[in-house]
This record gives C-alpha cells, structure tokens and sequence, in this order.
C-alpha cells in the first residue's frame, strides 16, 4: 500500500478539518469528492507532507511522513499539485517545471530530458520556451500538472487538477491519469463527478472531515439507484445520495 | 503535441529512401531528446559555483531567484550606499553606518517567505527545505549586504570603529527583518519592523550620547545586538518548522 491513514484527524485552531479518517491505496487512481470545506484539501495537504496530522499516523510509500530522512525521501518521489498553485511570471513553463525537478533533487543531468517529456505529456511543447505570464489560465494549469509529474512520482497528489481545463483538455488529461495510474498510486480531489467516473478506479466522498463512501465508482451509482436523489448522471445520483445520507445522520446525532 | 507525429510511417521501405528512420528508433523518444537539448537552460557561472560549493544544484537555482540577490536589486543597493558614502564625504557624519543595516535587513527581508515565493505552498513539499533555502538564502543576501557596506565604508574613509561597528547592528537588524517577515509572512511588515527597530535605536543613542554613530560606536550595544539577533534567528528557525497540529 503506498498511501496508509489511520484515524488521522486535523485541527486548525477550533475548526475541525479533518476528523478521523482512515485510507488504504495502492497503485491505481483514487479519487476524493466532497463538497466545499469537506476537508480533501486539507487531506491531500497532509499527505503532501506539507502539514501534519493532529492525531493518528501516516504511512507514504511505507515511510513515517514524521521524521525527517522518511520525510525527504517521500518528497524525492512525490508529485503534487497544490489547489492555488503561485507561478513565477518571469520563469517560462520548461524553466518553471525544472526548477521543481531540482527542487526534488533529481539527478541534474536527467533534469533535461524530464522536462521535456512532462511539457510534452501536458501538451505544452509549443509553450517550453513562453514566459508563464503570457499563457491562459488552463495552460498555468497544465503547466502545474507538468511539474508535478516531472519526477515521475509514486504518489501523485493533484488538487482540483481540471479546474480551468477546457473539455478536450479535460479528455486528454483524463487519458494521462489513467497511464500514470498504472504504476503509481494518483490522489485526485475533484468536486466535478464525471472526472471521477471517467478516470479513477476507487473513490471516497468526504463531508464534514469525515469519509462517509469508500468504494468503486460503480459502487457509488448504485447507492443512487432507486432513491430519486438529485443529478443528471448515475454517478452524481450515487453522489448525491451519500451525501445527504451523511447530512441527514449528522443532524440525527447533532 | 508540437513532437513528431509517431503515427508516420517511419519504417523505412525495403527500397532504402534515405531520411527515413529505421523500424527499431522510437521518433517520440528521439523528439524528446531534441527538446531536452533545445529547451535546456544553460545556468550561469553564478549559478555553476553556487551549485559547487553547496553541492545541490536545487539549492543553488532556489538562491539565484532571490528577488533580493537579482542584478536590479543589487545595483539598487550600491546605489543607496554609494549615496551614503558620498553624503558622508560631503557632510563628515558616517551615514554608510547607518545606512548599511537598513539596507541588509530590507533585502534579507525579500529574500525569503511567502509574500515573496508565488509557488510558496508547492516549495513546502519540496525534498530540498524549505529551511535550508532560507538559511542560504539568508546568509548569502548578508554577505553580500556585508561586503557592499564595507567597501562603501572603507570608500568614505570613515573610522575604524564605524567601519566595522555596524557589522553587529546590521546581524540584528537583518535577523529582526528576517523573523518578522517570517511570523508574519509578509517581507512589507518584515522591512517596517527592520527599519522602524533600526530608526529607534538610532535615535535613541543620538538622544542619549548626543552622537549619531553611537548606535554603531557603542562597544555597551554589542550584547544587546547579539542577543536580538540569536533571539529573532531562533524565532525565525522555529516559524518555518513544519507546524504541528493541535489535538
């Protein structure tokens, strides 16, 4: 298993992020719904090991996140895509995906031809040489992806990845999770569900810190099956519907 | 994609056209190998002795996009402090001394933060720390700060005791930059608290002794300095830690 969550909550001074979740994922696409403030960033941040849990214990790629050699090391074969990701406006997109590569020490003379293969797997190669300043939104985003697959990571953590894609984009980059699912294990939180359905081969929904569904996407239309919840697709039924299942329970007990 | 269209036929015909690529050559791995050498940044030598001496290219490419070490800010630099020397020939009251630590705290306070890092929150998950960029970064925008002051210093003939007094008020003033910039993740509210500290003491030793170098002269000070500076550096090594949660 190469990601590994036990009981692992998170507390942001009274608010409570993240309460008790518990997660195992090999290799293959994972994919993480929720509404807003349902905690997934704050989920994909710990497992960035950008901030740590409150409580309960983390293992990424059999390593303990909490001490320091285990912490670099995961770092070195990590990939992750931040939901606000900052670009430097005068870095152009090979430069700015390079400067990650470094940043994650991989060997300087592979560097080169790492780049060139991430530009490339984002479509970007017509923009390597174009100052970050001077691109659209979508291909910012494109260009994150590209740093954030550079290493070629063993866990990839993506962050709303589609968020600004256009829908030929979002086909394309539909394609490339399911490749790089193949070796690695692909963390996505996405709030758009057909994302989900197209791409990953587990999903879990969370609401209120909380997973309230683990399973397939198969798993979650049929929870929707019958039960006259709102979406336009089966999946987005079964999404609906374990959602407000978990409202209606939290009420109960509230 | 802008590579080769891999769908080509690239097999060559048993009839041998020349410029085809034999059946065994992948043309997307060759296109890759062309763009890594077409798009590959050649660092400069700045950037090559960086990566020598500290033995990581990663680091050395984190310290050369230092806004405080970019060439503007460099030449902005030298020409505050060669106005300081000129000012201090002119009128004979040392401002080089006064004007070093101000300068150093404001470009150790751009030097490192997420006010001033836009990918602050990706760096952070990044194998090379986020620490150790700070450290370098720190101590190279010093002693860089440290060698334009002293040559300025040493240009405008001043004494012994100012050219080097202002070394161990600028270590404070820098650290307090560095700290507050730091906790309150912002380099504007870092350089206030750097100058706004540094304009107090000054003044407060002219109001003492009568004197404006007595902030830089005053051999009492040097305790003082060195322990605002141990304090606000362990401020700043505990800011940057990786924040626990609280259960």
């Amino acid at each position: 298993m190469n990601v590994q969550i036990t009981e692992v909550t998170r507390r942001f001074g009274r608010t409570q992020a993240v309460a008790g979740v518990s997660l195992e994922t090999g290799p293959g696409v994972f994919g993480l719904l929720g509404p807003n403030g349902a905690g997934k960033t704050t989920l994909l941040r710990m497992m960035a090991t950008v901030v740590p849990p409150s409580s309960g214990s983390m293992r990424l790629l059999g390593r303990d996140p909490g001490s320091y050699a285990s912490r670099k090391e995961i770092r070195r074969r990590l990939g992750y895509l931040p939901q606000n990701l900052g670009y430097y406006p005068g870095f152009t997109v090979a430069e700015f995906v390079e400067y990650f590569a470094l940043l994650k020490e991989m060997p300087a003379g592979q560097v080169p031809r790492a780049v060139a293969a991430a530009v490339e797997r984002v479509d970007l190669g017509g923009k390597a040489r174009a100052k970050l300043r001077t691109l659209s939104g979508g291909m910012l985003r494109r260009a994150g992806i590209a740093q954030a697959i550079v290493n070629d990571p063993e866990l990839l953590l993506l962050d709303e990845p589609t968020a600004g894609l256009d829908p030929e984009q979002r086909m394309v980059f539909r394609g490339l999770l399911r490749d790089l699912g193949q070796r690695s294990t692909v963390v996505v939180s996405t709030h758009l569900v057909e994302d989900v359905g197209a791409a990953c081969s587990q999903v879990a929904v969370m609401n209120e810190g909380q997973v309230v569904f683990h399973g397939t996407p198969a798993d979650l239309t049929a929870r929707g099956e019958g039960t006259g919840a709102a979406g336009d697709a089966p999946l987005e039924r079964g999404y609906s519907s374990v959602l407000a299942a978990a409202r209606s329970s939290l009420a109960a007990r509230s | 994609m802008t590579g080769p269209d891999t769908s080509w036929d690239v097999t060559g015909g048993p009839d041998g056209v020349p410029g085809r690529a034999p059946s065994d050559v992948d043309m997307n791995q060759v296109w890759l190998g062309v763009a890594a050498q077409v798009w590959r940044r050649r660092p400069d030598l700045p950037e090559r002795l960086a990566g020598r001496l500290l033995r990581s290219p990663g680091l050395a490419r984190a310290l050369v996009v230092t806004p405080s070490l970019l060439l503007a800010w460099v030449i902005a630099s030298a020409v505050v402090l060669a106005a300081g020397t000129a000012a201090t020939l002119g009128t004979g009251t040392p401002y080089v001394a006064l004007l070093a630590p101000a300068v150093a705290g404001t470009g150790i306070a751009y030097a490192y933060g997420p006010g001033i890092d836009p990918a602050w929150e990706l760096s952070r998950s990044m194998a090379i720390s986020d620490r150790m960029v700070l450290l370098v970064r720190a101590l190279a925008v010093f002693a860089l700060n440290a060698g334009l002051g002293l040559v300025a210093s040493l240009a405008s003939g001043a004494a012994a005791a100012v050219t080097f007094g202002w070394l161990v008020p600028m270590t404070a003033v820098s650290a307090l930059a560095l700290a507050v910039a730091t906790v309150a993740r912002s380099a504007n509210v870092g350089v206030v608290a750097g100058l706004g500290g540094w304009t107090i003491t000054v003044l407060s030793g002219r109001a003492a002794s009568g004197q404006f170098t007595a902030a830089v002269t005053s051999s009492a000070l040097v305790l003082p300095y060195l322990v605002v500076a141990a304090a606000c550096g362990a401020i700043a090594w505990c800011a940057t830690r990786i924040p626990r949660g609280t259960p």
